[in-house]
């Protein structure tokens, strides 16, 4: 029975535990706190800053990623629970230098007002053009209804997923900065 | 906030195990979506989580066996919605509770298991599984149980369940052909909302008379789901029609709801509602049985 509760954490230690999975694409290696939340691993362990907190309790969507393919909310997600997963954040989905259609799409309709909320959004964005390359307007409302935006552009950002819809589907997915509209 | 370990089992035995050697401290996690609140809160505490989402390979599915429905504990609002059995007619009433479900994000966590032991009034997927009359199999050392799942709740966020104990899988008889459901939430928003008043319908038809039917409320007065089943005895062998309903839904509901007022509605228009709402959900039901 020893063996039992020994490999990961036991009795009132709140020993670190080593975490390894990919974001990004690249393998990373942690040590976090049993407690510990994978948003703050992120933002304060890997720096990956898009990854915001509001509400930190499941009702803002700022600190949505996607892990292994799902749309996830960091602030409710253990940090051991990322074991061997795959973690896409906004930092990831165009290439260095490059924005991804949906970032274009929402420079284009003037939707940022003060931002905070975008990383959320463009993840949501991502994950419901990834499964669905053309959506109805009711189905961008559906997957974006979790995203609380308090400048309310909303209906902005309606308009950028049916536009970065159609550039994806011209074949147009990444952008040069020097495309995108200043 | 406090300070806490995880434990991640290797198989549900292990799982079990554990609460041998960390007794009631150990409290099991499985989506998160309403413990992790309720620890941010401040409103609960313990030593050490039991982490399930390693158990998902065995505790993941929504199959049909034998007559059964079956839907593992660690199924996740998303994987229930998109599952290939409940694409029927006879089963409508679960998919229109997973579309109304919280958010896209808090979808792809939660779980069917985490739903119903929550024991929380405002539990979609509990309102709609008891009008399909199901049961939730439990799982410690000592063995399995099966509780229906309208004895599952002694009150608000408490359970039959033993701390040493977990959801293993919730099921019911496969319908027959002839019945349909429905679900149906009111809130003044979209996305976050609990829902003032949430109401589940299960109907089985024989012609345009009610040869049997379910009714589940997210409240009839104490604070967890429950049936109305004064108002299911007064439907049954009636013939399902407008007049029909608006008469029972008048006269019966009334007699067997209590509602409590709050910050977020008064017990009056939470009651008016229900019965609106509940109208809705009948003829609903109807409509898809008969295939409109």
């Amino acid at each position: 029975m020893s063996e039992v509760g020994a490999s990961r954490a036991s009795w009132n230690t709140y020993r670190d535990v080593e975490v390894s999975f990919k974001v990004n694409g690249k393998e990373v290696r942690v040590r976090v706190k049993p407690y510990e939340r994978l948003l703050d691993v992120l933002r304060n362990k890997l720096g990956l800053l898009s990854v915001k907190e509001g509400c930190g309790r499941g009702e803002c969507g700022s600190c949505v990623v996607i892990m292994n393919g799902k749309l996830i909310p960091t602030c409710l997600t253990l940090a051991v629970r990322a074991e061997g997963s795959e973690i896409l954040t906004l930092e990831g989905i165009a290439p260095e230098g490059k924005l991804h259609a949906i970032q274009k799409a929402l420079l284009d309709t003037y939707s940022m007002q003060c931002g905070f909320c975008f990383p959320g959004v463009i993840m949501a964005s991502k994950y419901l053009l990834d499964k669905n390359p053309d959506p109805t307007e009711d189905e961008i409302r559906d997957a974006l209804d979790g995203n609380i935006c308090r400048c309310g552009s909303y209906l902005r950002f309606i308009k950028a997923v049916k536009l970065a819809s159609k550039y994806i589907k011209e074949g147009k997915v990444f952008f040069d900065e020097s495309e995108v509209l200043r | 906030m406090f300070r806490f370990d995880v434990y991640v089992p290797k198989d549900l035995r292990d799982a079990l195990e554990a609460f041998k050697i960390y007794g009631e401290e150990l409290v099991p996690i499985a989506g998160g979506t309403d413990l992790l609140v309720l620890y941010r809160q401040g409103m609960v505490r313990f030593k050490a989580l039991l982490d399930l989402w390693s158990l998902r390979n065995e505790l993941s599915y929504v199959k049909l066996e034998g007559g059964l429905v079956k839907i593992g504990a660690l199924t996740t609002i998303d994987e229930l919605s998109s599952s290939e059995l409940l694409k029927d007619k006879r089963f409508a009433g679960l998919r229109d509770a997973c579309k109304t479900f919280a958010s896209p994000f808090i979808r792809s966590v939660a779980t069917v298991g985490g739903n119903v032991g929550a024991a929380h009034p405002l539990s979609d997927i509990t309102i709609t599984l008891l009008t399909y009359d199901a049961s939730v199999k439990v799982r410690s050392l000592e063995g399995e149980r099966v509780v229906p799942l309208k004895s599952f709740f002694l009150d608000k966020r408490k359970t039959v369940k033993r701390p040493d104990e977990l959801i293993t899988e919730v099921f019911f008889s496969e319908p027959p052909n002839n019945a349909s459901s429905a679900f149906i939430k009111l809130d003044r928003k979209v996305g976050h909302g609990m829902g003032y008043v949430a109401v589940g319908v299960y109907a089985e038809l024989d012609g345009d008379v009610i040869k049997d039917v379910r009714i589940a409320f997210d409240s009839m007065g104490r604070a967890f789901p429950e049936r109305a089943l004064m108002t299911e005895n007064a439907l049954r062998g009636m013939e399902l029609s407008e007049r029909n309903v608006d008469k029972v839904v008048r006269e019966v509901l009334p007699k067997e709801m209590g509602r409590i007022s709050d910050y977020r509605a008064s017990a009056e228009y939470r009651l008016h509602l229900s019965q609106v709402l509940l109208k809705r959900a009948l003829l609903g039901v109807g409509r898809r049985v008969r295939g409109e």
